[in-house]
C-alpha cells in the first residue's frame, strides 16, 4: 500500500510539473515576444502549415550571389526523369541540343573528369543535376539574409568615378 | 530602459539595411580595369555533412563574399552540393545573435521573464552561480553539458577538458549520440578501434556498392558524385541500394530494394549463410584474422526501466556481453535464415535477396558496403553494423583498395571531434574510456593533473541527460553548437519538461535563435565556421583546418572562447575534493583556467606562429596561440598509439590528411600489411585493435522493433532530412534560394495511402503517435516514394517539430535514438 | 426425350413454321442488341484500368505520381485513353492485335518487372511508332491543338506549341514522352 501511495504521489507530482513548464512555455511567448524566429511561435502549440507552394515557371534567368553559384532553376521540373536510363535536363540542356532548345548549355566545367581533363560528354560525376541545380518556390523567405554582394563592397571601396 | 531581444534584432537589422544602402549608390558602367577586383581566397572544410569537402572561401572588407568547390582537394575535386555553393550565405541570416540574452523580470534572471541583452560579463556571472550553486549541492553529476560533432577539434577538446578535469563530471556528450554512436560500438566491438579501415579511394575501386540505408544521393551528394562517376564510367559495376521506401539514390540502382522496417537484421543473415552455403568463404582470411562470438540477445529497447518492454527483456543490463563459437556454430546459427524465412521477414523476393548475395559471395567483385543513418539510428545498429562486418571478414574483403565496409558521418566532425577527441560520456581522446583506470591515468599525465581526479563513472548519454533533466538530477546545463529542443526524441514527454523544470538552469550557445535557444535561460551569442580558426575530422579520418577569416558579428564569440572564459570563473578550491587537493597542494587556490588550459603546454605557442596575415579572436585576447597549444596537447594521446596526427602547421597547408600520420605520410587502407604502418609484418591483415590482432564477427538474430504499428497507429514514420537542407535547418533555412528550393516539411506518403484515408496533395493533416502530434500537408508526389503503409518526414523545420511524434527508444548498445521506426497515425487536420 | 429434342431440331431448323416473322424479328433484333451488347461489353471489360493493371501493375505504381493521374482538373487518363483508339474501326484493328498480346500472357514475356524492364524499351517504341504515324491521335483526343490557348501556357509551352505544333513539324509524342510512366534507356532516341 505504501508503494502505492509513493507511485501515484510520484505520478502527481510529475504531472504537475509537467504541466506547469508546459504552461509557463505558453506565457513566455505572449505579447508577441517570440524567439525562435524559424518558428514563430510556442514550442508546444503546433500552428497550421503554410499551404504548399508552385514552382517558379517563368524561365527569367536569375542573378547569380557570386559567379561560381550553381543557377538556379526557373522553370518546373515536376516528372523529369534523372535515372540510369536517361538524363531528361540533358534533352534541351547539352550540347547538341541547345540550338533547337535554346536553352543555356551546361558550364564547360562539367565536362571535366575529377583530374580536369575534357571529356566529350558531360561528365558522369555531374550526372545529377539536382544535387548542385534546385527550383524556386514561389514562396518569400523565412528571414532576410544580409549577405553583400561583391560588387557593392567594391563599389563602396572604391572613390566614384562618376 | 530595458530593450527586449526583438526590439534589439529590429534595431541591427535597420543598421544593418542602411549601411547596405549607403553602399549601394549609383552604380556606374562596368569598368573592369579601374575597379580593384581582388578577393582574398582561402580554404576551409564545408561547414555541413560528415563528407568534408574541402571550400574555397573568397572574403573582402572582412565580409565572406563568395563560396566554391576546392579543385585541389582530393575529396571533392572542385564540386560541392548546393548547400555548400550556398555556404556564404549562412552566416548572414539578419536575425543573427550578437549579444548575450537572459530571461529577466524587474533586472534580475527570472525563468518566467524575458529574454533581455545584458554583458557578457552578467552573463558569465549568472552562469557561475548557478553552476556553482549545483555543484556545491549535488555535486558533479548536478552539471552535463551537451555539445557537438560540428564543435572544432579544439573546441571539444576544450570542453572535454573542463567538465572531465575540471568539474570532474563525465556528463559530457555530443550531439553525435544521435548520429553516430552505433557505429563507434559496431567499431569496438568487431575491431577495438574507431573509425573505418577504408577510405574515399574506394569509390575508384569498387566494383559493386551495396547502401544499406543512406540515401547518399541527397545526404552526402558529393560522394554520390564519385559513385556515379565510378558507375557510369565502368558499366560492369553494380549498384544495390536498400532502403525502407524509395528515394532519390534508387535513380542509380542496378538492383534497388524495398525491406520491411527492421528486417535487415534477416537479410544480413541470410547473406553470410548464402556465402557459407555458396562457398564464397575465404577460409585462408577467416582462419587467420577472425574470432567468431555469439551475442547476447533479447537486449532492450534503451527506454526508461520502467517500462514494460525493459522490464520483459532478459539481458538489458548486459547488453554487450558475448560468448565464444566456432565456425560451425555460426554456420549454424545463420543457416536458419534461409531464403524462404528472410522473404517473409523483409519482403524482399528471393531473387533480389540472390542477387544481393552474390556481390558479396563472389571472390572477384569487390565490395563497398556504405550506410548511414538507416543502420545507425536503429535499436539494433550495433547489432546491424557487426553483421554488414561479418560479410566482409567472411569474404576477406576488407582493407584492399575498393573492398571496404565504410560507415559514412552526418556531421563535419563527428570522426575528428566527438569521436577522436572522446567528448562521450564515456570517452577519453584516442580511443581510451573513463571507466578504465589505466587510461584515466594515462590521461592525467598528458594533461598533468593530479592523480585520481577524473571520475570513473560512465557519465549521461544524449537521451538520458534529457531524463536527467527532467528528473531534476542536472541542474545546470550548458548545451553547444546544437539544436537538441528540434533533434532529440520524444520532445513533449522528455526534452521540454527537461529544460522549463524550474529547477534547472539551461545554458544555449548558438549563431541564431532556434527553438533550443527559445527553451533556453541563458542565450550566448556564438561565432561561427570562418569566424574563427578550426579544425574537423571527415569520415576517411581526414583531419582539415581553417584561418579565421572575418570576424563575429556584434558580441557574438566562439565556443572556445566561452569555454576558456567561463573557466576562469572557478578554482581549484571550489570544484575538486579536499583529499586531492592536500595531497596535491601546489594545485590549490589555481583557477581551472590556470591548471587546464595555462598548464605550460596549451599557453606554449607564442602569438607569432599565426601565419602571417590571420586573424584569431581568443588568442589575440589570451596573449597566446590557443588553438595550436590544444592540439598538439591533444595530439600527443595519439602518437604513437595509432592515432597519429600530423603538426599543426602541416594541417594549415594541406588540403587534410588520412591519420595515421606517421613520417608525414598519411595512411589510406589500415590493418593492410604495406599500406598500414602500424600492421606487424608479416601479418598480411593485422586488426591490432584486438589483442590477438583478430577482428570478430558476432552471430546475432533478428529481434522486432519496439513500436510497430497496430490497428490505431496504423502506419510507420520514418524522419531524416532532405538534400537542400542540413539537420535542423538553422543555417540553410535562413538562405533564401535554399528555403525557396524545399520550403517546409511535408510527409510522404503512397497515394493509395492517402486516399484510402479521403485525403489529396496539399491537405493538412495530424501526424499522430502515441507521444505527441504535429500538423503538416500530405505529398504524395515528389522525390520520396514510400510504399503503403510507410511514411516520412523530414525534419529540418522548426515550425513542424516532428521529435514530438518520435520514440525515444536507442540500441541499448551506443544509446542512439531510433529516428527511423515508431507507429503513427494519420488525420485530417 | 427422343421426342423433346426433335420438336427443338425442328423449330431450330424452320422457325419461321413456327413463329410469327413479326415475332422472328423482333427477337432477332434483340438478341443482337445483347449479343453486339455482349461484345461492346467484353471490350469495354479489356479497356478497364483494372483488366490493364492486372498484368502491368508496376506500371500503375509509376502513373500514379504524374500529371495524368491527378491534376487541377480531375480529368485523368486510364492506360486505354493513351493505349486504346477511340474510333471503332481502329479500336477492333487493335483489339485485334491484342491477340498477340494474349499470347505474350500464356507465355509470361514480361510476367516479371524485371522481364518488363528488359522489354521497356521495345514496348516504349511500338507505342511512338504508333502515335507517330497516327500524328499522336489518342493525345489529341483530349489535348486538340485548335482549342489550346497559348496565353494560359507557360511561356517555353506556347512558343513550342505555336512552332513546332503548328507547322506540323512535330506532333505531340516528338517531345512528350515518357509523361505518364518512366523512360526506357533512351540511347540512340531521337531528342536526347
Amino acid at each position: 500500500m505504501k508503494n502505492v501511495i509513493a507511485v501515484l504521489s510520484f505520478l502527481l507530482l510529475t504531472s504537475l510539473t509537467n504541466y506547469g513548464a508546459l504552461a509557463e512555455e505558453r506565457l513566455i511567448t505572449e505579447g508577441g515576444q517570440t524567439t525562435a524566429t524559424l518558428r514563430n511561435g510556442p514550442i508546444d502549440e503546433e500552428a497550421s502549415p503554410p499551404k504548399m507552394s508552385k514552382v517558379e515557371n517563368n524561365d527569367i534567368k536569375r542573378k547569380r550571389a557570386y559567379p561560381m553559384q550553381p543557377p538556379t532553376i526557373p522553370h518546373k521540373i515536376d516528372g523529369y526523369q534523372v535515372d540510369l536510363k536517361v538524363n531528361t535536363c540533358m534533352s534541351c540542356h547539352s550540347r547538341k541540343r541547345t540550338a533547337e532548345s535554346q536553352a543555356p548549355m551546361v558550364s564547360v566545367t562539367h565536362y571535366m573528369d575529377r583530374e580536369g581533363n575534357f571529356l566529350a560528354d558531360v561528365s558522369p560525376r555531374r550526372y545529377f543535376c539536382e544535387q548542385c541545380h534546385v527550383t524556386q518556390a514561389a514562396t518569400k523567405p523565412l528571414i532576410g539574409n544580409d549577405f553583400i554582394d561583391i560588387d557593392q563592397l567594391i563599389n563602396n571601396d572604391s572613390p566614384k568615378s562618376h | 530602459m530595458k530593450s527586449s531581444r526583438r526590439d534589439f534584432i529590429k534595431a541591427n537589422a535597420i543598421a544593418t539595411a542602411a549601411a547596405a544602402a549607403g553602399m549601394s549608390a549609383p552604380v556606374s558602367a562596368s569598368n573592369l580595369v579601374a575597379t580593384d577586383n581582388k578577393l582574398k581566397w582561402a580554404k576551409a572544410p564545408c561547414r555541413f555533412c560528415g563528407t568534408g569537402c574541402s571550400m574555397n572561401v573568397a572574403t573582402r572588407d572582412n565580409r565572406v563574399v563568395a563560396t566554391h568547390g576546392d579543385i585541389k582537394s582530393p575529396v571533392n575535386k572542385g564540386l560541392a552540393c548546393v548547400k555548400g555553393y550556398f555556404l556564404s550565405k549562412v552566416m548572414y541570416g539578419e536575425d543573427r545573435l550578437q549579444q548575450p540574452l537572459l530571461r529577466m523580470t524587474d533586472g534580475k534572471y527570472d525563468k518566467h521573464g524575458e529574454f533581455t541583452p545584458i554583458s557578457w560579463d552578467a552573463a558569465f556571472d549568472i552562469m557561475e552561480e548557478k553552476f556553482k550553486a549545483t555543484l556545491k549541492e549535488k555535486g558533479p553529476r548536478g552539471v552535463g553539458m551537451f555539445g557537438s560533432g560540428q564543435w572544432t577539434v579544439w573546441e571539444g577538446y576544450a570542453a572535454a577538458k573542463l567538465f572531465k578535469a575540471g568539474f570532474l563530471s563525465n556528463n559530457i556528450d555530443p550531439n553525435a549520440r544521435h548520429c553516430m554512436a552505433s557505429a563507434v560500438v559496431g567499431f569496438m566491438r568487431t575491431f577495438g578501434i574507431d573509425e573505418p579501415m577504408g577510405c574515399y579511394d574506394d569509390f575508384e575501386h569498387a566494383d559493386a556498392f551495396v547502401l544499406w540505408g543512406s540515401n547518399m544521393a541527397e545526404m552526402h551528394p558529393i560522394l554520390w558524385t564519385r559513385l556515379t562517376d565510378r558507375r557510369l564510367s565502368n558499366p560492369h559495376v553494380k549498384v544495390c541500394v536498400m532502403s525502407t521506401y524509395e528515394h532519390r539514390s534508387f535513380e542509380l540502382a542496378d538492383i534497388p530494394v524495398i525491406f520491411n522496417p527492421q528486417s535487415d537484421l534477416a537479410i544480413l543473415n541470410y547473406i553470410a549463410n548464402y556465402i557459407i552455403q555458396n562457398d564464397g568463404v575465404n577460409t585462408d582470411f577467416v582462419d587467420k584474422h577472425v574470432n567468431f562470438r555469439r551475442g547476447n540477445t533479447d537486449i532492450g529497447y534503451g527506454l526508461r526501466p520502467e517500462n514494460p518492454l525493459e522490464q520483459e527483456a532478459a539481458n538489458s543490463d548486459k547488453a554487450g556481453g558475448s560468448q565464444p563459437m566456432s565456425f560451425e556454430e555460426f554456420a549454424k546459427f545463420v543457416s536458419d535464415y534461409d531464403a524462404k524465412k528472410t522473404t517473409e521477414i523483409s519482403g524482399v523476393p528471393e531473387k533480389q535477396l540472390i542477387e544481393m548475395a552474390k556481390l558479396y559471395a563472389d571472390p572477384k567483385t569487390k565490395v563497398m558496403s556504405l550506410w548511414t543513418m538507416g543502420v545507425n539510428q536503429h535499436t539494433r545498429g550495433v547489432w546491424v553494423n557487426n553483421m554488414i562486418y561479418n560479410l566482409h571478414l567472411l569474404t576477406g574483403k576488407i582493407s584492399t583498395p575498393g573492398n571496404s565496409p565504410f560507415s559514412l558521418t552526418g556531421q563535419p566532425s563527428a570522426c575528428g571531434t566527438a569521436r577522436e577527441v572522446g567528448t562521450f560520456s564515456h570517452r577519453l581522446p584516442a580511443d581510451m574510456v573513463v571507466n578504465n583506470p589505466e587510461h584515466r591515468k594515462i590521461a592525467e599525465q598528458k594533461w598533468k593533473l593530479p592523480a585520481d581526479v577524473i571520475p570513473g563513472w560512465v557519465g549521461s548519454h544524449a537521451v538520458q541527460q534529457n531524463r536527467d533533466l527532467k528528473d531534476g538530477k542536472i541542474n545546470a546545463y550548458w548545451v553547444q553548437v546544437n539544436n537538441n529542443v528540434q533533434a532529440a526524441p520524444n520532445l513533449n514527454e522528455e526534452t521540454l519538461p527537461g529544460y522549463r523544470n524550474p529547477d534547472n538552469f539551461i545554458v544555449v550557445s548558438d549563431a541564431y535563435p532556434t527553438v533550443t535557444a527559445q527553451a533556453a535561460d541563458l542565450i550566448l551569442p556564438t561565432a561561427m565556421w570562418v569566424e574563427k580558426e578550426g579544425a574537423y575530422g571527415n569520415a576517411e579520418r581526414r583531419t582539415q583546418f581553417w584561418h579565421q577569416m572575418v570576424d563575429a558579428p556584434g558580441e557574438a564569440r566562439s565556443d572556445l572562447w566561452q569555454i576558456v572564459e567561463f573557466s576562469k570563473r572557478f578554482t581549484t578550491d571550489e570544484v575538486w575534493p579536499a583529499d586531492i587537493l592536500n595531497a596535491n597542494p601546489e594545485f590549490k587556490g589555481k583557477t581551472l583556467f590556470d591548471v587546464l588550459y595555462a598548464n605550460g603546454q596549451v599557453d606554449k605557442y607564442p602569438l607569432s606562429d599565426i601565419a602571417e596575415g590571420n586573424r584569431n579572436q581568443e588568442s589575440e585576447e589570451l596573449g597566446f596561440y590557443l588553438q595550436k597549444g590544444l592540439f598538439e596537447e591533444y595530439a600527443s594521446f595519439g602518437r604513437g598509439k595509432a592515432h597519429d596526427l600530423a603538426d599543426f602547421d602541416t594541417y594549415h597547408e594541406e588540403r587534410g590528411l588520412r591519420w595515421p600520420v606517421v613520417e608525414g605520410k598519411e595512411t589510406r587502407w589500415r590493418y593492410k600489411e604495406g599500406s598500414d604502418p602500424y600492421a606487424r609484418a608479416g601479418t598480411d591483415f593485422d586488426f591490432y585493435g584486438k589483442p590477438d590482432g583478430k577482428a570478430v564477427i558476432f552471430a546475432l538474430p533478428f529481434e522486432p522493433a519496439p513500436e510497430m504499428p497496430d490497428e490505431e497507429y496504423d502506419l510507420w514514420l520514418s524522419t531524416g532530412r532532405v538534400l537542400e537542407h542540413w539537420h535542423s535547418g538553422s543555417m540553410t533555412q535562413r538562405v533564401p534560394e535554399l528555403h525557396k528550393a524545399f520550403p517546409n516539411a511535408v510527409v510522404y506518403m503512397h497515394p493509395s495511402d492517402a486516399r484510402k484515408r479521403k485525403l489529396r496533395r496539399g491537405d493538412e493533416v495530424r501526424v499522430i503517435s502515441r507521444r505527441g502530434e504535429i500538423k503538416t500537408r500530405v505529398e504524395t508526389r515528389g522525390r520520396n516514394k514510400p510504399p503503403v503503409g510507410l511514411v516520412f518526414v523530414p525534419w529540418f523545420d522548426a515550425s513542424q517539430l516532428i521529435n514530438k511524434v518520435t520514440l525515444d527508444a536507442t540500441d541499448p548498445l551506443s544509446k542512439q535514438t531510433d529516428f527511423k521506426k515508431c507507429a503513427i497515425k494519420i488525420e485530417r487536420a | 426425350m427422343l421426342k423433346i429434342i426433335k420438336r427443338y431440331w425442328l423449330t431450330i431448323s424452320s422457325p419461321s413454321k413456327y413463329y410469327s416473322l413479326g415475332f422472328l424479328s423482333l427477337g432477332g433484333f434483340v438478341m443482337g442488341i445483347i449479343f453486339w451488347g455482349g461484345f461492346n461489353t467484353g471490350m469495354e471489360l479489356t479497356n478497364t484500368e483494372t483488366f490493364c493493371t492486372s498484368c502491368h501493375e508496376n506500371i500503375y505504381e509509376e502513373l500514379q505520381s504524374t500529371i495524368h493521374f491527378t491534376n487541377r482538373s480531375g480529368v485523368r487518363a486510364i492506360c486505354s485513353s493513351c493505349h486504346v483508339p477511340h474510333e471503332w474501326t481502329d479500336k477492333i484493328a487493335r483489339k485485334m492485335q491484342a491477340s498477340k498480346e494474349v499470347w505474350a500472357w500464356v507465355t509470361g514475356t514480361i510476367n516479371t518487372p524485371e522481364k518488363f524492364e528488359a522489354r521497356r524499351r521495345t514496348l516504349a517504341e511500338n507505342e511512338w511508332h504508333r502515335l507517330k504515324a497516327n500524328d499522336s491521335l489518342e493525345c489529341r483526343n483530349c489535348h486538340e491543338f485548335e482549342y489550346m490557348d497559348f496565353t494560359w501556357q507557360s511561356e517555353r509551352a506556347a512558343q513550342q506549341h505555336s512552332t513546332a505544333l503548328m507547322s506540323g513539324e512535330k506532333t505531340c509524342i516528338d517531345c512528350h514522352k515518357g509523361i505518364a510512366h518512366k523512360l526506357p534507356d533512351m540511347t540512340g532516341v531521337e531528342g536526347f
